[in-house]
């Protein structure tokens, strides 16, 4: 019977797909491919917005601390006001000044800052894909 | 064009060959085509959905189990996107899909499991007598039936497809058969 109905089927034309349809999935496809990316771009713009947020205060604050708790501003401020001194000690006083700078404050701030730094080159460089998608998605 | 199986231009694709996808579209935009035009009835409906279709399989790629077939996995795809589409617009009669082992005698009896008449096969117009016949099923019969003769699937991956048991498919197919039957002659 299956080959009967399979015969009789054949006679069924099937429908053709219209031309360009192949063409218009493809470019559907890369349409969401390009959806995907900026949403996940728009993810991790907002993370890094969040991070560099609360970081640079917050690392501002250690990197104040530690130096006010550190002897660097003394070393500084001597070095300033007694020039000669330096001069004839600056190997001892360099030392000195190294030793006392706040590494751990110096580097958290940095890094906050490199993030805030990309993350405002990011919006600057995508803003239209982002606000784009943005507008898009609340319109 | 490629002879590579589904499943190993599935690989490719997920392992950064887009071509792979191209050709995967390529092999089944005429069958899907085919079985939403078949199933909606409607040309630019049809190439909405088809459009549809695939960017949903590209969508669920990394989810696709690779042990399973590509086929059934893409038709069961089309098959509810169709479906979803039809109750949007609200024309499906959902009693159609409902109490699908419910009985019906007079169809039972319609049921004959003989070949059909070659007359039949040569008679002038069979394709367009066909469509027309086919047309004024159910989709659910007219789905198993083109999924049977048109697309050559068994019927364990109709059922698959359809989301049903083998026995119900198997049940259908014989009234499907029965109301063609009917309709032809």
């Amino acid at each position: 019977m299956r080959k009967d109905f399979e015969k009789l089927f054949s006679h069924l034309e099937p429908a053709e797909p219209p031309a360009g349809l192949f063409d218009r999935i493809i470019l559907a496809i890369k349409r969401e491919q390009e959806l995907r990316h900026t949403k996940r771009l728009l993810f991790g713009f907002l993370i890094l917005l969040v991070t560099s947020f609360i970081t640079t205060p917050f690392s501002w604050t250690i990197l104040v601390n530690q130096i006010e708790s550190s002897g660097i501003s003394y070393f500084i401020s001597t070095t300033l006001s007694d020039f000669g001194t330096f001069l004839i000690l600056w190997q001892d006083f360099s030392l000195a000044i190294l030793e006392s700078l706040p590494l751990t404050g110096m580097m958290v701030f940095a890094i906050s800052i490199g993030i805030s730094i990309f993350t405002l080159r990011l919006f600057l460089y995508k803003k239209r894909l982002l606000l784009g998608y943005l507008t898009q998605s609340f319109a | 064009m490629s002879m590579d199986s589904d499943q190993q231009l599935i690989v490719d694709y997920l392992a950064g060959d887009g071509k792979s996808l191209e050709i995967l579209i390529h092999r089944y935009l005429k069958p899907i085509y085919s079985f939403v035009h078949r199933y909606v009835g409607n040309e630019q409906e049809a190439e909405d959905i088809t459009q549809e279709v695939f960017v949903k399989v590209w969508r669920n790629f990394k989810k696709f189990d690779q042990n399973k077939s590509f086929k059934t996995w893409i038709f069961t795809i089309a098959k509810n996107t169709s479906f979803d589409f039809l109750k949007k617009k609200k024309t499906i009669p959902f009693s159609e899909f409902e109490n699908d082992e419910g009985e019906n005698k007079l169809i039972e009896t319609l049921a004959d499991p003989a070949p059909l008449p070659d007359e039949l096969l040569k008679r002038v117009g069979i394709g367009e007598m066909l469509n027309v016949a086919i047309n004024q099923l159910a989709p659910k019969y007219r789905m198993v039936l083109f999924l049977r003769y048109n697309e050559h699937f068994a019927f364990r991956e109709i059922a698959e497809l359809l989301g049903e048991s083998i026995n119900t498919i198997k049940s259908r197919h014989k009234r499907s058969i029965a109301l063609l039957k009917k309709l032809l002659t």
